[in-house]
């Protein structure tokens, strides 16, 4: 087994310690930090997706994965900062929507996103869309992903959308929402360019719309 | 005409009565929002305007529903709880609250809020404004979220004890209060009486963290907990022990209080289902929580003629069975809207083994945004599939939120009675 391939089965098996270890040994063996993307981290969290999907994993399984992921990944931001040669694959800014405390659901999504090489702002919980509006400039992300629990706050989706086309930068990014009560039908009649029915098919969908 | 008690024991021995039995308020899990409660009410006429509703349920917000409610509606279960809330204080010494939709509202005294300079609500354990606040109604809002308080945790020194403090042997004085209330129930209501004892079931994540408590000890983040469940199963296994050597305690002596008045006994709140499939593998269900879930349901079959109910949220279809082996008579809220929930899919797999309480209407967009023709509509369909060889006492899927229309709620329940009469004759298109 290669160090990448130890470094994805860790992950995969939410094994923080080990996760973070390999990595630190990885990079002393002049392994470049550009390179755990593609090669260990992005297939790990591909696979703990796919695990989520077919009924394998479940939400403790993948907290912890994305708990590993995270320690592999905090030890390479800082080392990537300013490397031209990994670019993001998306800027996307995420929040749960205003009035909304429920952030479970959203840090699965972020913490995925982050693992597919797509670099993460997200704002927390209880997000006006004028925070989400100053994010989207400062910046200059492609994607806004919201999410709402509660039947009385996935209204608040709408409102951001509309202050987004207020603020002229609806046609600068692209909006995905999930959430419990939220639906395909509900995205697409507030204007939403897409629906994560889970956090899998919500890192797909930004590949698609990054790559759109 | 047959007695609401005698039609909900009917429905819960999968026999057909003179109709479905309805319930609302029965749970903590099938009530309704305190605004919408308020403003039934006012439709109802049951009120002078500008008259309080107390708030029974002070993390949910739930409103009392009263018998002249219940008679309005022509609701058959009535709730028996403790004095307790999840924020430690205790439901006496009523005072005057307005929510911020603007109800007129009764809270206990205990219910002592600080308000931040965003204008979000705080609230403390035991009503404590010293201790750090363990609720966060946002600005607006209409619920309680529970802040998480954590301190650090040290996985070489876990100690089962932390995770306890809430599990407690039940009073003397609380042990009367559960006599006097199924003595007074069972005697000037024909309600069924349904037990609440769910909030401090294993694993109940709005209990978790400890509302509570002043400063909470042991595993009480969210996430942390549900990692727990596979990281640290063995001390999350020692702790459902002890959890339940306490809770089983109390169950004796509750038993012995209020005897074979009570139909059924809500027991278990945690959810285990996520919109799309379960929070837990089945797996994880049978070696952490089902040992013990046994345990309890053994001791209220062999010592009462209770039906005991489990309420869990989401997509549960993969864990029924387990539910089923654990021994639980009754599911509840029944999210037909969630992953392999589908009405005629469960009645035909498990609806001869499990009784179906809740799963009326879908509480996320039928009951909420849906016009009154659609609710009818869903509520039939629902009938339809549930009705048949009882097993089904209606109520909307989870407890009716505020914001929703009170026409939706009226149109819902005199659907429920017009449909619900057995035999059940929806064959022909609505």
């Amino acid at each position: 087994m290669t160090l990448f391939e130890e470094l994805q089965q860790a992950i995969i098996d939410g094994k923080a310690p080990v996760a973070k270890e390999l990595t630190e040994r990885m990079l002393k063996e002049g392994v470049r930090p550009a390179e755990f993307f593609p090669k260990a981290i992005i297939p790990a969290m591909d696979e703990v997706g796919r695990r989520m999907r077919e009924c394998e994993f479940f939400i403790p399984e993948v907290l912890i994965a994305a708990r590993a992921a995270r320690g592999a990944t905090d030890i390479l931001r800082p080392l990537l900062v300013g490397d031209e040669s990994i670019r993001p694959v998306g800027t996307v800014v995420c929040g749960t929507v205003k009035g909304d405390l429920h952030d479970i659901g959203k840090n699965i999504v972020a913490m995925m996103l982050e693992s597919a090489g797509f670099r993460i702002v997200d704002l927390g919980v209880d997000v006006a869309p004028e925070k989400i509006i100053e994010a989207v400039r400062q910046h200059q992300a492609n994607i806004v992903a919201m999410s709402a629990l509660l039947t009385t706050t996935m209204v608040n989706m709408k409102a951001v959308i509309e202050a987004l086309a207020a603020a002229g930068l609806r046609d600068k990014v692209k909006v995905l929402v999930g959430g419990a009560p939220v639906t395909d039908t509900w995205a697409h009649s507030i204007g939403a360019d897409g629906y994560g029915k889970d956090a899998p098919a919500a890192v797909e969908l930004a590949r698609q719309l990054a790559a759109a | 005409m047959m007695s609401s008690r005698e039609r909900v024991r009917l429905a819960l021995e999968h026999r057909e009565a003179d109709r479905v039995p309805l319930d609302l308020g029965g749970t903590t899990v099938s009530g309704m929002h305190v605004d919408t409660v308020y403003r039934l009410r006012q439709a109802l006429d049951l009120d002078a305007p500008g008259t309080a509703v107390k708030i029974i349920e002070p993390f949910q917000m739930l409103g009392e529903i009263q018998p002249d409610l219940q008679d309005a509606l022509g609701i058959d279960a009535a709730i028996l709880s403790g004095t307790g809330t999840a924020f430690g204080f205790k439901l006496e010494g009523w005072k005057e609250w307005r929510t911020f939709g603007g109800t007129p509202a009764l809270v206990p005294a205990g219910f002592n809020t600080q308000a931040e300079p965003s204008g979000d609500l705080l609230l403390y354990p035991e009503g404590d404004r010293t201790a750090p606040p363990s609720g966060r109604m946002p600005r607006g809002g209409f619920y309680f979220d529970i802040i998480v308080r954590q301190e650090p945790l040290d996985d070489k020194n876990l100690c089962v004890e932390d995770n306890l403090e809430e599990f407690r042997p039940i009073s003397d004085q609380e042990l009367e209060h559960y006599r006097r209330g199924a003595e007074e129930l069972y005697t000037q209501t024909d309600k069924a009486i349904v037990l609440n004892l769910g909030a401090l079931a294993l694993g109940n994540i709005a209990r978790v963290p400890g509302p509570g408590l002043k400063y909470p000890k042991g595993i009480r983040d969210v996430e942390e907990w549900y990692i727990s469940l596979t990281a640290r199963r063995d001390h999350v296994f020692k702790i459902f022990e002890r959890q339940t050597e306490i809770n089983l305690a109390n169950l004796q002596k509750i038993g012995a209080a209020v005897g074979n008045r009570v139909t059924a006994a809500y027991l278990s709140g945690a959810d285990f289902g996520a919109q799309n499939g379960p929070f837990v593998s089945p797996q994880t269900y049978r070696h952490l929580f089902l040992p013990f879930h046994k345990q309890i349901n053994d001791w209220v079959h062999r010592h009462t003629t209770w039906k005991t109910l489990i309420h869990s949220c989401g997509s549960v279809w993969a864990l029924l069975e387990d539910f089923i082996a654990a021994g639980f008579d009754i599911l509840n809220p029944v999210q037909c809207s969630a992953a392999n929930m589908n009405p005629q899919d469960l009645k035909k797999k498990f609806g001869d083994r499990i009784t179906y309480w809740g799963g009326g209407v879908d509480t996320q967009s039928t009951l909420p945004f849906g016009s009154p023709q659609e609710v009818r509509r869903e509520v039939r369909e629902r009938i339809k599939a549930f009705g048949p060889r009882g097993g089904f006492v209606f109520n909307a899927v989870h407890n009716v939120q505020a914001l929703v229309p009170v026409e939706n709620v009226l149109a819902m329940y005199q659907a429920a009675r017009e449909y619900g009469s057995y035999p059940l004759r929806l064959d022909a298109a609505a």
